[in-house]
């Protein structure tokens, strides 16, 4: 399984910060918000479109790509996100803060579609994926949690202290998984994980520094373990939502494009070409 | 599995982008183009007032081509806008006019829209300028040096114009400037008025940044260091500025101490570095000053400030410096000249007296005495009278024997006389034959050879019988001879080698043959003739 960084978030903060000193120092320079019409506002509105563009485009093309698979899936992935979430903060500044007529659609079904495009990253991050992002069907994951547990099992041998010490919560840990939970397992996981830390860090906080440090270790394949079996009951669950998800985003995408393309249309019109 | 198919050209994408389309027409078909709207149209209005059969923008909601001439058209907004907007129209073709200034002022791109927004709301200003952005130089005074207020604060346009724009105090300017520097301002509106518009255009044209040697009048020396209503005395306007003339006289008449003699190109000899070093370049006149007349003082010359109309004459100012008390005429410069009036030099070769020899060297008193310089004879008796050692024997023509070369060295040709000189007569002295004078000497032998005693008067006064002038002897005795000579017929002196004193001792009328003969040879021995 690959490692998450979640460096394109970073990378979009920063660029979202960036941009926001950018826009502060053009408001005070102007001494008012500068319009939609006006050259700022305009090339944000229409950097930030070329941006959803491609947010919308290029991970599309790479996940389809069957000859030319230039770069990881992964890699396009965060590039989507980044596009996805710098695009539509520059169009948000693109409205001057007016939503009116369609423009003010725009900008909702762009508001909408980020939020949607939250909602299905964290239903894609439901699906086990090897390190270059392609998912892991059924049968591997079993393997891999049938790895995580043998690798469990030698450390709790290795350390009877820990395991006396630790008893109750390894048992809690180890415990079957409800095999009915497969919804709560995809959508409630980050509040179940949430959960576990809290108590984890509960429990482990008055242990001194060389049992921490080994704690740690268990920590980490507690995780592993709790990660693969939720996956392992989850998978269809989670592909059946991820399906769903897209059923949803894509309208909802192509209605804003099209609507994008309307409003650009109407702009070049009545604004850009009046005499 | 993969999946092929782009999520826009799955069934779901285009539905949406179907369903998008329908909705956006029939919104449209339903509002007009509102849908397009950025904002809401201006409900500003003013009662009874309906312009385009509208009173308000408002009331063209959903419109656009009221106002939006399609980019197809010939039309522009500006028209719609005075379609409607008639007197605003009227405006435009006035260039007096605020409408009319900036929009000649934009050579036709400046638009309505460039201070008239809309879509901002019903409540909105249709009006939106700010100092910073209206073209305020377009109605003649630009805002480049009133971007902020002393304090650091930006100008609002109310700073200057109070409620309305579209009026001015001009009272204002003094009134902030007062402020800012008093004493300037008290002295500036003393010297120019109070209409600081009538010259400030707001971009210190004529302000602080004016560069007077940008224009036609550069500032040189003083003019640099003087006041400017030292020149721009009352001026009201910009054009009292401009009109000012370049020339000197339009400044300096009343300093002219030429009581305009010399014309208005004062420049001539005046420089702006200072008026009262006034350097004349004479050589500019018909005349030249040279010599000394260089180192005069204009006035010795310029009397009474008189300068122009002077004779160039010598004698308009040397007259009462002439010696020669008018004798010589009024051409001064025939002996003087500018270096020196006493270092004076005259070309006597032009008179018909030349000078030569000693007369090159003599004072000019010594024949020019009493000042008598015209009217000298030349004869040389005029001079040379008093020098004549002749007594008057030799006339009037002493250039005969004379020169001026040394009036002692006198030579005579006496070939020219009756009498040449040859032989030993051209050696002697003149004295020897003229001892009592010149005129009326004998040519006669006699006159000056006496008799000698050994002729006895023999031979009477023709001497030349046996003389001639190669010398006085010896003599050539060719007369015929009483006693012939022995052996030679008797006829002739050839005695032999004898001489005539010889046989004659003491005179030629004695003689005696004993002296070379005996007695015993016979015959007489000696007699008288």
């Amino acid at each position: 399984m690959r490692r998450r960084s979640n460096r394109e978030l970073w990378f979009s903060f920063f660029a979202i910060v960036g941009i926001t000193i950018l826009y502060l120092f053009v408001v005070v320079t102007l001494g008012s918000v500068p319009a939609a019409s006006e050259f700022f506002g305009h090339s944000l509105g229409i950097i930030g479109f070329l941006l959803m563009v491609m947010t919308e485009t290029l991970y599309s093309l790479r996940k389809r790509a069957r000859r030319r698979t230039w770069g990881k899936m992964s890699t396009w992935l965060e590039f989507h996100i980044f596009t996805g979430l710098v695009g539509p903060y520059m169009v948000l500044l693109h409205t001057s803060w007016k939503f009116n007529g369609l423009a003010g659609i725009v900008m909702l079904m762009t508001a909408i579609i980020v939020a949607s495009g939250f909602i299905g990253r964290y239903i894609y991050t439901a699906i086990p994926r090897t390190a270059d992002g392609a998912e892991m069907e059924a049968a591997q994951v079993q393997q891999a949690v049938a790895a995580v547990e043998a690798e469990l099992q030698q450390w709790l041998e290795a350390q009877p202290e820990a395991t006396r010490a630790f008893g109750q919560r390894i048992t809690q840990e180890l415990a079957p998984v409800r095999a009915d939970d497969a919804w709560a397992a995809v959508i409630g996981r980050a509040f179940a994980d949430l959960g576990y830390r809290l108590q984890w860090w509960a429990e482990t906080r008055k242990a001194n520094a060389a049992t921490k440090a080994k704690l740690r270790e268990l920590d980490a394949l507690l995780k592993r373990q709790r990660t693969l079996r939720r996956q392992v009951q989850s998978l269809a669950m989670a592909r059946r939502m991820l399906a769903l998800w897209h059923a949803v985003h894509i309208p909802i995408g192509m209605a804003l494009f099209t609507a994008a393309i309307i409003h650009i249309s109407a702009a070049i019109y009545y604004a850009t070409l009046l005499k | 599995m993969r999946q092929r198919t782009l999520g826009c050209l799955t069934p779901a994408g285009l539905a949406g982008m179907v369903v998008t389309l329908i909705v956006v027409a029939a919104l449209g078909a339903l509002r007009g183009g509102v849908l397009f709207s950025p904002g809401e149209l201006s409900q500003l209005s003013k009662p009874g007032v309906t312009l385009g059969g509208v009173q308000s923008h408002a009331d063209l909601a959903g419109q656009c081509s009221a106002c939006h001439a399609s980019p197809l058209s010939r039309d522009t907004m500006d028209v719609r806008c005075t379609d409607c907007h008639t007197n605003i129209g009227q405006q435009l073709t006035d260039a007096s006019t605020l409408h009319g200034a900036l929009y000649a002022s934009g050579n036709g791109g400046l638009t309505c829209r460039a201070c008239h927004t809309e879509h901002n709301g019903p409540d909105a200003a249709l009006t939106v300028m700010s100092p910073q952005t209206f073209p305020h130089e377009v109605v003649g005074f630009s805002l480049q040096a009133h971007a902020q207020m002393p304090t650091g604060r930006a100008f609002t346009c109310a700073d200057c114009h109070g409620e309305d724009i579209t009026a001015f105090d001009k009272a204002v300017c003094e009134t902030c400037h007062r402020d800012l520097d008093t004493a300037f301002v008290q002295g500036h509106t003393l010297e120019f008025g109070h209409d600081c518009l009538a010259c400030h255009d707001g971009v210190e044209t004529y302000g602080k940044q004016f560069d007077h040697n940008a224009v036609a009048f550069p500032l040189e020396g003083k003019h640099a260091q003087s006041a400017c209503a030292s020149c721009h005395k009352g001026a009201r306007r910009i054009d009292d500025f401009r009109s000012l003339g370049v020339e000197c006289a339009d400044c300096h008449l009343k300093d002219d101490a030429h009581n305009g003699e010399f014309g208005a190109n004062c420049a001539v000899c005046h420089t702006p570095a200072n008026w009262e070093d006034a350097t004349f370049d004479h050589n500019l006149t018909n005349f030249p000053l040279e010599g000394k007349h260089a180192e005069a003082e204009c006035e010795s010359c310029h009397q009474n400030g008189q300068f122009q109309g002077l004779e160039t004459a010598c004698e308009a100012c040397h007259l009462k410096d002439d010696a020669h008390d008018g004798k010589f005429g009024t051409a001064c410069g025939t002996c003087h000249t500018p270096a020196d009036w006493d270092q004076a030099t005259f070309d006597h070769s032009l008179t018909n007296f030349p000078l030569e020899g000693k007369h090159a060297h003599l004072e000019c008193q010594s024949c020019h005495q009493e000042g008598t310089f015209q009217g000298l004879e030349t004869a040389c008796e005029a001079c040379h009278l008093k020098d004549d050692a002749h007594n008057g024997e030799f006339g009037a023509e002493c250039g005969a024997c004379h020169t001026p070369a040394d009036w002692d060295q006198a030579t005579f040709d006496h070939s020219q006389s009756g009498f040449p000189l040859d032989g030993a007569h051209a050696r002697v002295d003149c004295k020897q034959c003229h001892a009592s004078g010149y005129q009326g000497t004998s040519s006669q032998c006699v006159s000056c050879h006496a008799d000698p005693p050994f002729h006895a008067g023999a031979f009477g006064d023709d001497c030349a019988s046996c003389h001639d002038t190669r010398a006085w002897s010896p003599a050539r005795f060719t007369l015929s001879h009483p006693q012939p000579a022995v052996g030679e017929g008797g006829n002739g002196i050839r005695h032999g080698n004898t001489t005539c004193r010889t046989c004659h001792p003491s005179t030629v009328r004695q003689y005696t043959c004993l002296a070379c003969h005996s007695d015993n040879q016979g015959g007489e021995g000696g007699g008288d003739d």
